[in-house]
């Protein structure tokens, strides 16, 4: 999830919808048929496509698949890398055209659980699922993250969290201690409120940024059982009182942390205004760290948690955030070889690698050590392991009615023109939308 | 435009030509005859009419150069002295944009928008030709066909174009760009070089006839070069369209390495959000091209725009 | 028979642009009347006809009208600025100022229109910047600082900012279409009404108007029918956000289409825009021909 504009997640949505609507023709449902058994004589040619284009990115995948070239020269790995943006359009028309590489890349959650749907990717549980020694190299959340109807799908290859991140020499300036509490977050911005500081650099330009906010909020004041049904788009009801009571929290933690300028400023503005100490704390993923670490001149930072409010009837262990991976086309012909590769991509130190490179945690046991990463990246990785389960980003995890509706519902908000009660009654309109679309 | 009436395509460009006749021989600058003196009506009359005029150019101009200027800045000139000049010429943003996908994107508009200059004039000058100068079975009804052609918009095509282009696999290729640029400017193009074609007389071709030219060679050795002035107007305005053309863009090619400039740009600006010296640098070069084309055929887009405008 | 086959091997000629226009023009727009009246998405295997389920869906969404009312008030602001404000300026061009300077003027002004909308759209979201714009920073130098706000990020001003740069793209170019109509007028004219001892102002009136009136009626229209097709300048500037306050027919359409799946309601809403731009082009049509039959 690195480039993250609305968009990004409709055309996600859509895609997975997409391919959805390709399973249930035909093959659709069928189960797959691909030999994932080790190959006896490692050759043939494998074809992957990634979303990692960027600069940044693309050489580590061309590394690994070169290494693993070398190592099996009578394999031929075709790999292809396009934008976050491209990529969603491009799987479409793959899936559509029934034309999907051996290997392609997936976010967790409702994303995965299409192609999983459709028939379109294999079931790794007897590789990777628990009691595999694959398996056990992976941190248990991560494979969580993939897994549908009890059965594993996908090989996590980082994991992303969402962190409030504070420059610890603003707060001891201000005199403000890590609050433990959402009231003591409150109370905290009020102090640097009254010390002259912005609280949070909070920057809202394309919608996401809000929900951010928003799906930790609801996973801390929504009842498990009730968010999952709420967020599968066959069942969405959204009636649950946790919900406005999320809003409400945001609300006033914009009110008195944020600014109001945020809807017209670009989370990278908001950013930068953090990295320049003149805002205490800024919410980010921990895909991002690296611009911290970065920092020139450098920060002195860490990280908390957005803090549960006191009694929320949610799950206060939840974390908002997911992995992203790989998933193994079921009709693939050389499965064995695809999943042989991914063991090679997932190994401790092709993923210690990823980390050092980039700054993206691996959920490969024990790849992050002080060597390749930067404190705040070892104690988010801690965490995540304490973390019950992902609260995946609600513009990814919901239907894309729904996602739509809450992205302009809180838009609206924040501007002034909605109450909490009437962007939830324009989110239960969305949803019934999509039950009748989906049902 | 009734254009064609008062210019004979001979005449040439017509909008400099003899309007500056004119301006010389009533000097524009002078006092009402009326009262014979200069009041002070009139010189405020004349002062506020200035400051119309004057401000609006800067208005006008500002953002443009503040955006040139601000490819030359750090991000810290921006943010803390936004109207300051740069402190030192920083080459390197340019540079920068420019590697870091201005090249790319630049390359592609290139070669989407000569193709398709290259498609819209020929196959509208082909058009044009059968048209007006040759006898052809339901030539009224293909006149109206192209006449309707012009009515209809591009956005409301968007969704059943994505199916036809997916469809047809033209999705996310050039062609998808090339072949739709062409299609949707094909009927003004044809209106624009008909008109001009029109009033070439018909002479021309009879005796050419007589010399034993087919219609071919009458259309590329006599009537092509007899057009090549309204061929400028019609490419210099294609290059303006298709440079500058973004929902197609943004629709049809989502493939990164195919992106044209407009869209590019946009790509480039989520990317690179904090780093505004090297958008403005990008933003810059991208707006050059049909600036410089414009200062350099300025008559020829004039004349194109004004009698496209009216077709 | 060796006639007609010559006269049939005419429509070579026109074959290319008719085949790319049934194929690229035509067919869509049917096709796109067509897919109004289904429920479908781009993979859905069978689209499910649902009637006019899709215009009744448009017809009681407040955003449809949101952003219906937000075309309106780009053609109502686009007319004052480039049909009036741009026809001042032009009338002042030929006016005061000389040949060499109004050449430059007029090249100047144009330079906008040359530029894309892209360009001109990312450089404006530079310059409505909340903390760092220079539409902000000037309202600050000024002493109106308490007008200072974020130009897109609010959903009282986005519409309007994004349509204020709208203007300084277009007022430019009409200008230039101006001054060419203007320089047509017969020096007679001119001549005749300053005999008269009309000032200025009453030549303006009495002269230019009048006799620009065919530009003026071109240029309305393009305005109007350009006001309903407007779709770049909100993508690019704010994507019809926040909560859909700068929402157009086109912007919503492509959302409907593109981020909520929703093909047939988009199709719906591409209807609505090709009505409405259609008359407006009909009459433009209509109005040159009679144009035509005049002289």
């Amino acid at each position: 999830m690195k480039v993250r504009t609305t968009r990004h997640h409709w055309t996600a949505l859509l895609l997975a919808l997409a391919t959805a609507a390709c399973g249930s023709g035909g093959t659709g449902g069928a189960p797959a048929t691909a030999d994932l058994s080790a190959p006896k004589e490692k050759a043939g040619t494998l074809t992957m496509v990634t979303k990692f284009a960027d600069p940044q990115y693309a050489p580590y995948f061309e590394k690994v698949v070169a290494a693993y070239e070398q190592a099996n020269p009578k394999v031929d790995i075709k790999l292809e890398q396009v934008g976050d943006q491209p990529y969603k359009d491009k799987i479409r028309v793959l899936s559509a055209s029934r034309d999907l590489p051996d290997i392609y890349f997936s976010w967790a959650g409702d994303f995965a659980n299409k192609f999983v749907r459709a028939g379109l990717a294999a079931d790794l549980t007897g590789q990777i699922g628990p009691g595999t020694s694959w398996g056990s190299t992976f941190a248990p959340a991560a494979l969580k993250a993939f897994e549908y109807g009890g059965r594993n799908y996908g090989v996590p290859l980082d994991l992303d969290g969402k962190y409030m991140a504070y420059d610890k020499a603003v707060f001891a300036k201000a005199g403000v201690g890590v609050p433990k509490t959402f009231e003591e977050l409150l109370t905290a911005c009020d102090a640097f409120r009254k010390a002259g500081v912005q609280p949070i650099a909070f920057g809202n330009q394309y919608g996401w940024a809000a929900l951010h906010f928003v799906t930790q909020l609801n996973a801390y004041d929504v009842p498990p059982a009730t968010l999952r049904a709420d967020y599968d788009p066959a069942t969405g009801a959204f009636t649950d009182p946790g919900y406005v009571t999320a809003l409400k929290q945001f609300s006033e933690l914009v009110g008195r942390c944020g600014t109001k300028d945020a809807n017209g400023l670009s989370h990278e503005t908001a950013q930068a205004q953090f990295i320049a100490g003149k805002a205490a704390m800024h919410y980010v993923e921990s895909v991002e760290f690296e611009v911290f670490v970065k920092a020139n001149p450098p920060i002195d930072w860490d990280i908390f948690r957005l803090p549960a409010p006191a009694g929320a009837a949610g799950d206060p262990t939840a974390l908002t955030g997911a992995p992203d991976g790989f998933l193994v086309n079921a009709r693939s012909r050389n499965a064995g070889l695809a999943v042989d590769f991914l063991k090679f991509l997932s190994s401790k130190e092709n993923a210690a690698t990823m980390t050092k490179d980039f700054s993206w945690l691996s959920p490969v046991k024990g790849s992050a050590t002080s060597e390749n990463a930067a404190p705040q990246l070892i104690s988010a990785l801690d965490d995540m392991d304490k973390a019950g389960q992902f609260a995946v980003w609600l513009d990814t995890v919901t239907h894309a009615e729904v996602a739509s509706a809450y992205l302009s519902g809180v838009e609206g908000m924040l501007s002034g023109s909605r109450t909490p009660e009437q962007v939830m009654a324009g989110v239960r309109d969305a949803a019934a939308k999509a039950r009748k679309e989906v049902g | 435009m009734t254009a064609v009436k008062q210019g004979a395509p001979e005449e040439g460009a017509l909008e400099e030509g003899a309007p500056e006749k004119r301006a010389v021989a009533v000097p524009p600058a002078r006092p009402p005859a009326r009262g014979g003196a200069v009041t002070l009506r009139w010189v405020a009359a004349r002062v506020l009419g200035w400051s119309v005029l004057a401000g609006f150019a800067v208005a006008v101009l500002y953002p443009l150069l503040w955006m040139v200027l601000s490819g030359f800045k750090d991000n810290q000139e921006i943010f803390e002295q936004p109207w300051g000049l740069p402190g030192a010429l920083r080459w390197e943003n340019y540079a920068r944009a420019w590697e870091l996908g201005v090249v790319r994107y630049f390359t592609n508009s290139v070669i989407v928008t000569v193709a398709s200059i290259v498609a819209t004039t020929l196959i509208s000058a082909w058009a044009a030709y059968g048209l007006c100068r040759l006898r052809m079975p339901f030539g009224n009804a293909v006149a109206l066909l192209v006449l309707g052609g012009l009515l209809l918009s591009p956005t409301v095509a968007l969704i059943p174009l994505f199916r036809l282009l997916t469809s047809i696999g033209l999705f996310d290729t050039y062609w998808a760009l090339i072949v739709l640029y062409t299609a949707f400017r094909v009927p003004f193009t044809i209106f624009l070089i008909r008109a001009y074609m029109i009033e070439l007389p018909r002479e021309v071709d009879e005796a050419a006839t007589l010399d034993g030219a087919s219609p071919t060679q009458i259309f590329w050795r006599v009537i092509l070069p007899m057009c090549r002035p309204i061929l400028v107007s019609a490419a210099l305005l294609q290059a303006l369209f298709a440079w500058n053309e973004f929902a197609f863009a943004l629709v049809f090619v989502s493939d990164d390495a195919m992106k044209t400039l407009p869209v590019g740009l946009m790509a480039m600006q989520s990317r690179l959000l904090t780093d505004w010296p090297v958008v403005l640098a990008g933003l810059t070069i991208a707006a050059l091209p049909t600036i410089l084309l414009f200062l350099a055929g300025q008559r020829q887009f004039i004349r194109g725009l004004t009698e496209g405008v009216g077709k | 028979m060796g006639a007609l086959l010559t006269r049939w091997r005419t429509v070579v000629w026109v074959l290319p642009a008719v085949l790319l226009l049934l194929v690229f023009v035509y067919y869509p727009i049917a096709d796109n009347l067509r897919l109004s009246l289904f429920s479908w998405n781009a993979f859905s295997p069978e689209p499910r006809f649902v009637g006019l389920d899709n215009y009744a869906e448009a017809f009681g969404d407040p955003v449809f009208w949101r952003a219906l009312l937000n075309n309106v008030a780009y053609a109502v602001v686009s007319l004052v600025c480039q049909a009036g404000v741009s026809l001042v300026l032009a009338a002042l061009l030929e006016e005061l100022v000389g040949r060499r300077l109004r050449g430059l003027l007029r090249t100047l002004y144009f330079i906008p229109a040359a530029t894309s909308i892209t360009v001109a759209g990312v450089l404006f979201s530079f310059l409505y910047n909340p903390r760092y714009g220079l539409v902000n920073e000037a309202l600050q130098a000024v002493g109106l600082g308490h007008l200072a706000r974020a130009w897109l990020g609010e959903e009282g001003s986005a519409i309007w900012s994004v349509i204020a740069m709208s203007q300084w793209q277009g007022i430019g170019y009409t200008a230039v279409l101006f001054v060419v109509a203007i320089q047509r007028i017969p020096r007679e004219f001119f001549e005749a009404a300053r005999v008269d001892g009309a000032g200025p102002v009453r030549t303006f009136f009495s002269v230019t108007l009048p006799m620009v009136r065919e530009m003026t009626t071109l240029v309305v229209i393009l305005t109007i029918s350009g006001a309903f097709l407007v779709f770049n300048e909100v993508m690019v500037m704010t994507s019809g956000g926040p909560d859909n306050s700068s929402q157009v027919l086109g912007t919503w359409l492509y959302h409907q289409a593109f981020f909520e799946d929703d093909m047939g309601y988009a199709a719906a809403v591409a209807t609505v825009v090709f009505v409405v731009t259609f008359a407006i082009a009909a009459l433009q049509l209509a109005l040159s021909r009679r144009r035509r039959d005049d002289a």
